[in-house]
């Protein structure tokens, strides 16, 4: 039985070439051409084989090459020089009421925080220096210039030297700095994203809360982003006032922060600050008979707490096409001690509370949109409400709000144009206010801080 | 009983293995080429994708904690980071990745830079005083990053320095194969007359000796008004060009209007690693570019 497959198949092969014994010179002829085809490959293939020796050794010299021409490094005798920029503003604004008298019903209007000059105006003029100093510190300042009545005046808003890449996260920063309050109080007036500041940054730290003093910051080791820190300072900055020596003012805070996705980033914050005052003076006082003027002066503690909360959006997590911004901050500020001029004097506990929350769409890469609520409260009591009045502080409880929308033209990343339109209500009388304003920088590219 | 004790004072005394060199590389093609080069002794993390401007990303909070936490920042430099990156540094705390120290390295420190600006002046647009840093869209430029790179993990992780010499050996051999591979590949596309929407590709174009023609942005960085592209069109009336190049992170508008009024060919490559499906890592990268290209040129 072994056998037959083999017989089978020999005489399946002889009955077939039996069969197709006639094609055999047409098989002949196919062999030839395969093995011709097969001879046209292998030629074309030592052609390749060569060519991809040569194209080796071309390689080899390119790399020879690209390695042989030392990379450029430009020598200047500046090279030195820290990074210098200039941020450049102008506005037109136009209120339909009279700018000189807006209030913020329950809040007292300190420093800067009252509206900008009618018409066209300069606002402020920054000039940022910043460098690192040498393998252990790295500083930088702004100096603001900016108009007053006719005169020019030049603001130290920052100059700090901070350690760079102590170890370990933390980092150590020493001068006068925006205090690590919130969300917006830490950027640049110009960086944020309306014309004016909100509404509580105006009523409690006269638009921006700033320390003179020591900042101490802890970054955790871990994946998601947690820092605490805090700052020691002099006491001197408004809401706090006086001379202290030794710490006059001192905050603590904590924020954190991720992605979601790739789409999606986010950012939380609290932070506590607590002075004690000593003479914060009010208003600029009002007139007693002989045209003498005679500040209420506040004494006592004054604490304030925050909250913010940050969301941004982009398709991709690429901020330049589109993107999407959602802040929310809260603020509440508590507060006990006296007041007094020079011949009265009063207990007073005030609370002054209020937050903002704000939308900015960034549609397209050259235009951004946003809207912002403001509102704020205020609960205040004093044993002699005539002090209250010469404070120019409202105590009955008004909920002063605000509405504002703002389209933007950003020409490229130096530069942007803001158009922007309020609803006022910071006080009973309703108030329409129209903003027109750019902003530019030139000189050292500025930072993309989240 | 002298075995035992030297055994456990050999326990005692022989510090645990280094862990592992925590990477964070700026952008995805270094990313992968740290991968590459540091196989399992490396852990990496890319700050940006494929789809993403690297000009225009934010000091996001899940970036400062990655920075906090680098033995080793790779990053393009060059000022492609200029925006992002010191804040980061700064905000780190960590001093193994500050300027000039043994973590901090910038490729674009060891090839030679194009398209140095004669003047500067940003009327000219986003220009880029250091000259372009889009290197990794030419594998020669990667073969000498590889280098530099794999000579820094030596350094920095000196026990696994055998490791890391012989990882990028390897490397480069493989590289060099490829790079040849490509070029053969490539070869029917030497002198092809093209248009980029962004001046990303000047590396790209001088290895493969691709003629730019135009470009449709006028001004680096600045998107271009219907007069820029007016002016493209005229220009390629006289000298035609047979493909148009976009990037995969830029939005194609501009490129799908010159497609609408000539019969140029649109290519979108991937720039760099994730910039589309096939690009996986740096070989599936440049496999796919010259795919592309000479696919749109059928």
């Amino acid at each position: 039985m072994k056998k037959s497959p083999l017989a089978l198949l020999m005489a399946v092969t002889f009955a077939s070439s039996a069969v197709f014994a006639d094609d055999i010179s047409i098989l002949k002829k196919e062999l030839a051409q395969i093995r011709a085809d097969y001879e046209d490959r292998i030629t074309q293939l030592e052609q390749r084989l060569a060519y991809a020796e040569k194209e080796a050794k071309v390689v080899q010299t390119e790399i020879a090459a690209v390695k042989a021409t030392p990379p450029q490094r430009a020598q200047r005798n500046n090279s030195f020089n820290p990074a210098i920029s200039m941020v450049l503003n102008g506005q037109f604004s136009d209120y339909r009421r009279d700018a000189n008298a807006y209030e913020l019903n329950g809040f007292n209007l300190q420093g800067e925080g009252g509206l900008a000059t009618e018409g066209f105006s300069l606002s402020e003029s920054e000039i940022t220096m910043s460098a690192s100093i040498d393998q252990l510190l790295f500083g930088q300042s702004t100096i603001a210039l900016h108009d007053d009545t006719g005169t020019t005046e030049v603001g130290i808003e920052e100059a700090f030297i901070e350690t760079l890449g102590l170890r370990n996260g933390l980092t150590v920063r020493a001068g006068r700095f925006y205090s690590p309050m919130g969300y917006l109080n830490e950027k640049h007036i110009h960086a944020w994203n309306f014309a004016d500041a909100p509404l509580i940054y105006r009523g409690l730290f006269g638009n921006q809360l700033t320390t003179d003093g020591i900042k101490l910051s802890y970054l955790l080791p871990t994946e998601q982003y947690i820092e605490l820190g805090g700052t020691v300072g002099s006491g001197g900055q408004h809401p706090s006032a006086g001379n202290h020596s030794g710490i006059g003012d001192w905050l603590i805070y904590a924020k954190t922060g991720g992605d979601i996705g790739i789409n999606h980033s986010w950012q939380a914050s609290v932070s506590y600050w607590q002075a004690s005052p000593e003479d914060r003076e009010y208003g600029g006082g009002h007139n007693h008979g002989g045209g003498i003027l005679d500040p209420v002066l506040f004494n006592g503690d004054t604490d304030i707490s925050n909250i913010s909360l940050i969301y941004k959006w982009a398709p991709n997590g690429n901020f330049r096409q589109r993107n999407f911004t959602l802040l929310g901050e809260y603020f509440y500020l508590n507060e006990e001690g006296s007041l007094n001029n020079s011949i009265e004097f009063a207990t007073y506990d005030g609370k002054q509370y209020g937050g903002f929350i704000e939308g900015l769409y960034q549609f397209t890469p050259q235009w951004r949109t946003g809207l912002r609520y403001d509102r704020l409260g205020s609960k205040l009591r004093a044993s002699d409400n005539e002090l209250l009045t010469d404070a120019d502080l409202d105590f009955s409880g008004y909920h002063p709000q605000r509405y504002s929308l703002m389209l933007e033209w950003l020409p490229s990343e130096f530069s942007r144009i803001r158009a922007q339109i309020n609803h006022d209500k910071s006080s009973r009388d309703d108030d329409t206010q129209l903003f027109l304003q750019y902003t530019v920088s030139i000189g050292a590219h500025g930072a993309h801080s989240f | 009983m002298k075995k035992l004790i030297y055994f456990l004072l050999s326990l005692v005394i022989t510090s645990p293995a280094m862990a592992e060199v925590s990477i964070f590389a700026c952008e995805p093609e270094w990313a992968a080429l740290s991968r590459q080069l540091g196989g399992d002794k490396v852990t990496v993390f890319s700050a940006t994708t494929g789809l993403q401007d690297p000009h225009y990303i934010q000091a996001r909070p899940s970036l400062i904690s990655k920075a906090r936490r680098a033995d080793l920042l790779i990053c393009t430099g060059a000022g492609l980071e200029a925006a992002w990156l010191p804040l980061l540094q700064r905000k780190s705390g960590n001093p193994a990745i500050q300027e000039g120290a043994s973590g901090y390295f910038m490729a674009s420190n060891y090839v030679r830079l194009s398209d140095i600006p004669t003047s500067l002046d940003r009327s000219q647009g986003h220009v880029h005083a250091a000259g372009n840093p889009h290197i990794q869209t030419s594998p020669l430029n990667i073969m000498q990053v590889a280098k530099a790179l794999s000579q820094r993990l030596q350094d920095i992780d000196s026990a696994n320095a055998d490791f890391y010499q012989q990882r990028g050996d390897d490397f480069t051999q493989r590289w060099q194969a490829a790079i040849t591979k490509w070029q053969q590949q490539a070869a029917q596309l030497k002198g092809l007359p093209v248009v980029v929407q962004h001046n990303s590709w000047s590396y790209l174009f001088d290895w493969l000796k691709l003629k730019k023609v135009a470009v449709l942005e006028a001004k680096p960085g600045v998107p271009p008004t219907i007069n820029d592209l007016n002016k493209v069109l005229n220009q390629l009336k006289k000298t035609p060009a047979k493909l148009v190049i976009h990037a995969a992170y830029q939005p194609s508008r501009a490129t799908d209007w010159l497609v609408g009024k000539t019969n140029i060919t649109k290519v979108t490559l991937p720039f760099t690693v994730g910039g589309n499906k096939q690009s996986t890592d740096l070989f599936s990268l440049f496999d796919n570019t010259i795919q592309l290209l000479v696919d749109a040129t059928k």
